[in-house]
């Protein structure tokens, strides 16, 4: 069954529990690793992912698809994400800094220490980048998303998508040839 | 991934393509059996908000009139406050008259007559004021 069909059949109200939870199975792991990838502690992401779905639980009924499901389930999860981020900002607590912080004093590294130093490095350049160029190059990079999506989902310009996508790359490259 | 162009695989160094491939599986990594206790803890908290008592809408009666209620508190002010000064001016005019008028434009005869028709009500009450400084003065001197 597509996701139209279960969206339809979500939005009919017959059998809406089990049409929700077999879009939820579809997507879930996409959904949860790219916001992962954007806050790096996994109670972070636990706690957007859950408040994502919540989210299209209760939207669900008035999507028009105009669009793909994955499209606008990336869009709520990206404004959720933002807002998770802010908040924490507006708390001054900063999760993926402490993340890092943790990370350096803990490392965890199965590859040994030098590749520990140079995913320290790299996660401490992502966390530098601008929310919407870490979720762009997140979107391009790990899911091969074209930027026709990802500027949907993001609200943005196709160009504007390939201008985050390159200018996250150059920072993150500049950032870890750094000594 | 896979579909990238070469220009952007070009652009990507190889330093930071294996860092990315160690972030990936760091950010895969998660507790056995996360994705179904997390289906779990998802449904029972939607089924949970579901059966809450919803929250009463609360509904501002008159808030899209919100000018029209402030031109009307305008023009009411403006003419409740012009009905209270012209009320005003009526009724002090005719005492004003009356105090203008000058004594000695009055006629003898209409002077004496005021004077005949209330020259008893007026020694009444002038016998009655000396009673009552007599009695003071008594009180007093007692």
């Amino acid at each position: 069954m597509t996701d139209q069909a279960l969206i339809i059949q979500f939005q009919n109200g017959d059998a809406k529990e089990r049409a929700f939870t077999q879009l939820l199975k579809r997507h879930r792991e996409n959904v949860f690793f790219q916001i992962k990838k954007m806050v790096l502690e996994h109670a972070d992401a636990d706690d957007i992912a859950q408040a994502v779905w919540i989210k299209v639980w209760n939207k669900l009924d008035g999507f028009k698809q105009e669009s793909a499901f994955s499209t606008w389930l990336f869009r709520v999860a990206y404004n959720e994400t933002l807002n998770f981020i802010a908040q924490k900002k507006r708390l001054k607590t900063h999760s993926t800094q402490n993340e890092i912080d943790h990370a350096f004093d803990h490392p965890s590294g199965h590859n040994g220490l030098k590749e520990t130093a140079i995913q320290i490095k790299l996660e401490r350049a992502i966390a530098e980048l601008p929310e919407k160029q870490r979720f762009v190059f997140m979107l391009r990079y790990y899911e091969a998303y074209d930027y026709e999506k990802i500027a949907s989902i993001t609200g943005t310009t196709v160009g504007g998508a390939k201008a985050n996508y390159h200018q996250a790359v150059k920072k993150m490259t500049e950032l870890l040839q750094q000594a | 991934m896979n579909d990238m162009n070469d220009m952007e695989n070009e652009s990507i160094s190889k330093n930071l393509e294996e860092a990315l491939k160690s972030f990936e599986s760091k950010t895969m990594q998660v507790p056995a059996g996360y994705f179904d206790q997390f289906e779990l803890d998802l449904m029972q908290k939607i089924k949970a908000e579901g059966q809450a008592p919803q929250k009463a809408r609360i509904v501002t009666l008159f808030l899209n009139q919100k000018k029209y209620l402030v031109a009307a508190s305008l023009v009411f002010a403006i003419a409740t406050g012009y009905l209270f000064l012209n009320k005003v001016e009526n009724t002090t005019n005719p005492i004003a008259k009356v105090e203008i008028i000058d004594i000695e434009t009055l006629p003898d005869e209409l002077i004496e007559a005021y004077v005949n028709n209330n020259e008893l009500l007026a020694e009444v009450e002038w016998n009655s004021a000396i009673e009552s400084a007599g009695t003071n003065l008594i009180s007093i001197n007692n």
